[in-house]
């Protein structure tokens, strides 16, 4: 019975996009040894859709989206990105990855460098741009995260807020045409959590096509277009948040709810 | 108030004092008798005359030209290194309103704080000499090293790439040129123990840097070989490796082709020490959290990248203390290459002084070690300040 609703909504993929898919993953199947983590996941995301991925810890839903980016191997399946289809080719890896973005649930900045340097490494290294120009966007970005100030320090002075913030300028600045959020929240003290959803927020209205993995349920109603729910590796329920938040079909969905809500 | 702070940390209870009176008389005693014998009792006589052979061994005088003109052109490069990096340093903290740059008084402070057991035993080397070479050779690597910081800092920063790679060539050229008048079996004297370390050091670093990221390397092969590598050199002796390169060296590859002294030193302890860095580094590598790499990674950065610019720097910065410590052991077991080399290395140079004929018998065995130690101490001291300030440069963004 999932399979068929996960059937109707992943035709139902243009909900908030544009209408072209820009994700798609097809059968994917992962197992960390003997565990089966994935259990054929089938959802297309499409350009400019948000899809919001919950779920109980240990459902899957980490692993599916680093699977986009080929952080985890997946062992069966097809993954397309912007019609890149994800293969064993070192090359290929590297370019879908220039395309996603990710930010983590701990921040991973890099310690060793000052917050302009942490944005600017990739797209100096990575799209090889000349420095200022690297300096200049960064500048913007940072503006965009409201922490232009913090510029010149290191990601160890400042507040983890801050340091999401960063984290999410630095994935930004390589002009990404994806944005994967894995958990972006979980780790903050609760004062936090809220200058980073708006920052989230903003991109949404920008158009950006994100996934988010997320216990924030607040974020899911106002900014999903499409809420995924994901349980012991598997797809159960897919829908609109209203459709989620009033009316869930699935019994382990109504469980999951009730427990957070 | 100093009665104060003497009945609270010295004579708090009975117990304490009588610990302190104890302890006191001890190490009062043993000040005594170190004193005596430096200032009194010390028949110096011995260093004295045999200064040159203690810092340079048997190195040939008329040849010593060569030595001096290759420390002069060094001070210089280094002269001109640290001048282009004050000039950075400078920019950058002019950059950041959080940095106060150094007044003037502050970096004489700290110059002195750095540099004062070299400085002091490069003194007391200048006191016991009469000659006026060695003021003179100092005085010019101070003008001359004063010179390359001035034009350091002149030097715009891109020049650091080009500077470094001139270094490169320079020092290549200078070697050459000492082995032109100077055999590798005639090296000798502390001079001897300081290249061994210094440029043992240079090489064994970046080796051991690829064997550790060769170890962690996902190609069984090479992990396979990196691994064997380590263990076989870190399950023998140092000693029983130079003995090997001395002895047994002639019997696997032709006598013509056996390579002097110095360099079959080198080699042996570059070969040795990268095993032990490999470890260091290894730590240092497992020492950095997963989340960086995928970081790194899941922009778009290749391995190579990944690890150069990400992994390796948190990496080498971890374990810089152990590293240093790799370096100093280095430095002091240079002297085995004395021992098993039979080269008039500082120590064993130190020790045939006694046996002169004008010195044979009268037990001047202390005098000599003493002085051999400190030298060696302020050889060792001096790599641990510099590693304590490179540390705490770098701990910058560890706040």
């Amino acid at each position: 019975m999932s399979e068929t609703q996960t059937e109707v909504f992943a035709d139902a993929t243009q909900v908030g996009g544009s209408g072209d898919v820009m994700i798609e993953l097809d059968g994917v199947h992962k197992y960390f040894g003997a565990f089966h983590a994935l259990k054929d996941i089938n959802l297309n995301v499409g350009r400019q859709e948000v899809v919001v991925i919950i779920g109980p810890s240990g459902s899957g839903k980490s692993t599916t989206i680093r699977c986009i980016n080929r952080l985890e191997k997946h062992d069966k399946g097809r993954i397309v990105v912007d019609g890149v289809a994800l293969s064993e080719d070192v090359r290929n890896i590297q370019e879908i990855r220039r395309e996603t973005g990710m930010v983590f649930q701990g921040f991973n900045l890099f310690p060793h460098l000052t917050v302009l340097e942490n944005i600017t490494i990739a797209p100096r290294l990575v799209r090889g741009k000349p420095k200022a120009v690297a300096e200049e966007k960064a500048m913007e970005l940072l503006e965009r995260v409201q922490i232009p100030e913090q510029a010149n320090k290191y990601p160890g002075q400042l507040s983890g807020g801050q340091q999401q913030r960063v984290a999410i300028a630095r994935s930004l600045a390589m002009e990404p045409k994806v944005m994967l959020f894995d958990e972006p929240t979980s780790a903050l003290d609760p004062e936090m959590i809220n200058e980073v959803l708006e920052v989230m927020m903003d991109l949404a209205r920008e158009s950006m096509t994100m996934i988010v993995v997320t216990h924030e349920m607040g974020f899911a109603r106002q900014v999903a277009d499409r809420v995924v729910f994901m349980a012991d590796g598997e797809i159960v329920e897919v829908g609109t948040p209203e459709h989620f938040f009033t009316n869930p079909q699935e019994e382990r969905t109504q469980k999951f709810l009730s427990q957070i809500l | 108030m100093i009665s104060a702070w003497l009945k609270k940390n010295l004579f708090r209870s009975t117990g304490d004092s009588i610990l302190t009176v104890v302890a006191g008389g001890l190490l009062g005693y043993a000040a005594f008798r170190m004193l005596r014998f430096v200032f009194v009792t010390g028949r110096w006589t011995v260093i004295k005359v045999n200064l040159n052979l203690l810092i340079t061994g048997a190195w040939p005088q008329e040849e010593l030209w060569r030595l001096t003109t290759v420390i002069l052109a060094l001070a210089a490069m280094a002269g001109l290194f640290m001048g282009l990096a004050a000039k950075q340093t400078a920019l950058e903290a002019a950059d950041d309103d959080d940095v106060e740059p150094m007044t003037a008084g502050e970096r004489a402070r700290s110059l002195v704080g750095r540099l004062w057991p070299a400085a002091g035993t490069v003194l007391l080397l200048l006191l016991l000499t009469e000659t006026a070479g060695p003021w003179l050779l100092v005085a010019g690597v101070i003008v001359v090293s004063a010179v390359g910081w001035f034009v350091g800092k002149q030097l715009p920063l891109k020049a650091k790439g080009a500077l470094t790679g001139g270094g490169v060539v320079l020092f290549a050229v200078l070697i050459w040129f000492l082995t032109l008048g100077v055999s590798w079996n005639s090296w000798g004297g502390m001079v001897l123990n300081l290249f061994l370390a210094a440029i043992s050091i240079v090489l064994c670093f970046p080796f051991g840097v690829v064997l550790a990221l060769g170890r962690r390397s996902e190609y069984p092969i090479v992990r396979g070989i990196c691994t064997a590598y380590v263990e076989l050199f870190r399950g023998v002796p140092l000693l029983g490796l130079l003995l090997m390169a001395n002895v047994a060296l002639g019997f696997f590859i032709p006598r013509g082709l056996v390579p002097g002294n110095v360099v079959k030193a080198i080699v042996v302890f570059t070969l040795f020490s990268a095993a032990y860095v490999a470890e260091i580094v290894r730590g240092g590598l497992q020492s950095v959290p997963r989340g960086q790499l995928e970081a790194g990674r899941a922009m778009g950065m290749s391995p190579i990248t990944v690890t150069r610019k990400i992994i390796l720097p948190q990496a080498l910065r971890n374990v810089i203390p152990s590293l240093v410590g790799q370096f100093i052991s280095l430095f002091k077991d240079t002297t085995l290459a004395g021992a098993a080399l039979g080269m008039t290395d500082l120590l064993t140079g130190g020790q045939v002084l006694t046996a002169q004929k004008e010195f044979r018998g009268q037990g001047l065995i202390a005098e000599t070690l003493i002085f051999v130690l400190l030298l060696f101490w302020a050889g060792s001291f001096t790599m641990s300040q510099e590693s304590q300030r490179l540390e705490s440069r770098l701990g910058i963004g560890e706040r």
